[in-house]
């Protein structure tokens, strides 16, 4: 394996050489490439079943790979593991009960090659004034923190979370990202799976988009707006609508009439409307908005779908 | 892994119930049993009188309950939980969590067998040399582990659901069968064969042995080696296939 690694490779914080991984007749991930350079706040995006908790496993060396190859700063995940170079947080990551927080981070800490002190790991994580509660006794939200607080017990270069914000509320999401983006700016590389595109969308600098497994689109929060038609129009019509016509306007991408109202989006907005006066028509009430991560995601999933079916 | 060998004594220290049946437990069976017996009552076949037969019996029987069911029980809920994911994420070695229970299930087995000991010596009045005192702590505990190996294989095997019904009928039936409630010297001759080949005779037959002045027999020794090395074995494999699924 070793003479394997080129140095390309082992400058990548991580890197996928087409990876598949099936359950059964299931195929989880499919020939999936990437690479997470240093420094990068990556979202791993996709619908539930799309295989980002399986990107994840493999990325951890929880789970192997049927084929491909997964290196970690250019070693096996589990060696990247054992250096302290990435902490994580799981969805299915149960935690000791019977034991209260403060042990836990204790024994986090205790485990990891370099350590933070746990009053500083809790107090990072929020969670300082739980220190003596019970695990078992903890709320959905407060387990996340806590599950937040074992991934960053030491120095680690990569922080991998996965669905790191289900089961807090809307404030708790908020404190959660600003402590972070602190480890974003510290220089870490963090990833993170999601199915809050807003949080992707606001949180990344790069979005990756996961769907059956393979990457549909890789690039900022913007290029993926932009790649499924980036703005949307809206406008009001007197007279008779010649539908017609506004089909045929340049980079139109979908049109909606209902009523007097036309709605459209657009890869170009400014060209679309530039060609709408064009047709001597006189629209009111005219509105250009950028399309959400979400809307932009669901135009490429659907766009695949139907590819593919 | 000495941090989470530590964590995982608290935790078991401070589990009542857990401490309950396996320390105060096999003291008060005990004293059911062999307490309105008189010294005189012999255990057929043995060459012991009951005191000394049950001392023995239960001694092993609350270091078989503190490693089986510590180890079962609490491996398929954490593998269920997903905490032994959580682990496998630090730099704690694959087998170190194994270890870390069978750790804290011994560092409980050994007060519950002193416990029966201390009990059996103050109200029977059973008296033994210094050396056999000693090597009768020594044998039950190591003997233990078998059973630990044992509690690690059923967590690895069963589901969350399933582990507590899987761990009694193993527990009462090695437990009842291998003559550690009431000497298999009673069962009939069919039984008491099939009796003699089980992990639990041969484990209690040790200490037995030891109370009689002798070193254990070859055959119970070996049974006990070979049993530890099948079960030890089946949890290596069980475990290794856990991982594979994540």
């Amino acid at each position: 394996m070793g003479s394997m690694t080129t140095t390309a490779q082992a400058t990548e914080v991580v890197s996928f050489e087409r990876v598949s991984k099936s359950y059964g007749d299931v195929r989880a991930v499919d020939g999936l490439t990437l690479d997470l350079h240093p420094g990068e706040t990556v979202a791993l995006l996709g619908p539930n079943g799309a295989g980002k908790s399986t990107t994840l496993d493999l990325l951890l060396g929880l789970r192997p790979a049927d084929t491909g190859s997964v290196r970690v700063f250019g070693t096996s995940p589990r060696d990247a593991i054992v250096q302290g170079r990435v902490g994580a947080m799981l969805q299915s990551g149960g935690l000791m009960d019977e034991v209260t927080v403060a042990e836990l981070v204790k024994l986090a800490c205790a485990l990891h090659p370099k350590p933070y002190k746990p009053g500083e790991v809790m107090s990072r994580a929020g969670i300082a004034q739980l220190a003596d509660r019970k695990v078992n006794k903890l709320s959905g939200g407060q387990e996340q923190r806590v599950r937040f607080a074992l991934a960053t017990a030491g120095a680690n270069d990569l922080i991998v979370l996965d669905e790191p914000t289900t089961g807090m509320d809307v404030s708790a999401r908020q404190a959660f990202w600003a402590t972070m983006r602190e480890q974003a700016d510290q220089g870490r590389t963090v990833l993170f799976a999601t199915h809050y595109l807003e949080e992707a969308d606001a949180i990344a600098d790069r979005v990756l988009v996961l769907h059956r497994g393979r990457l549909l689109a890789d690039g900022t929060a913007a290029e993926i707006k932009a790649r499924a038609g980036a703005r949307k129009v809206a406008f009001d019509l007197e007279g008779d609508i010649d539908e017609q016509a506004l089909r045929a306007l340049p980079f139109l991408t979908t049109l909606d009439v209902s009523g007097r109202t036309v709605r459209l989006q657009s890869s170009d907005a400014d060209a679309t409307v530039h060609a709408l006066y064009g047709l001597g028509v006189y629209p009111r009430n005219l509105e250009v908005a950028g399309l959400g991560l979400e809307q932009a995601f669901v135009a490429i999933t659907t766009a695949e779908e139907a590819r593919t079916s | 892994m000495n941090s989470l060998i530590k964590l995982e004594i608290t935790r078991a220290l401070r589990n009542k119930k857990f401490l309950f049946f396996s320390v105060v437990y096999p003291s008060v069976l005990f004293l059911l049993i062999a307490g309105s017996s008189d010294s005189s009552t012999m255990v057929d076949g043995t060459g012991l009188n009951l005191a000394a037969f049950m001392m023995v019996s239960m001694a092993s029987f609350g270091a078989l309950t503190a490693v089986l069911m510590g180890n079962s029980e609490r491996i398929a809920k954490e593998r269920e939980s997903g905490w032994v994911r959580q682990l496998r994420l630090t730099t704690l070695p694959g087998r170190g969590y194994v270890l870390a229970k069978t750790a804290s299930a011994a560092v409980v087995s050994l007060p519950s067998i002193v416990v029966v000991f201390v009990v059996a010596a103050v109200t029977k009045g059973v008296r033994l040399d210094a050396w056999q005192w000693l090597a009768l702590v020594v044998a039950i505990w190591a003997g233990s582990l078998c059973f630990a190996a044992l509690g690690v294989a059923i967590g690895y095997l069963a589901t969350g659901d399933a582990v507590r019904p899987i761990t009694m009928i193993v527990y009462f039936g090695l437990s009842i069968l291998g003559g550690l409630w009431f000497p298999s010297t009673g069962f009939p001759q069919w039984l008491s064969d099939i009796a003699s080949w089980l992990p639990t005779h041969a484990y209690a037959a040790l200490g037995q042995a030891i109370e009689l002045g002798n070193a254990p027999h070859g055959k119970d020794v070996t049974l006990i080696v070979a049993y530890f090395l099948v079960f030890a074995g089946g949890a290596a494999w069980l475990y290794r296939k856990d991982t594979l699924k994540a």
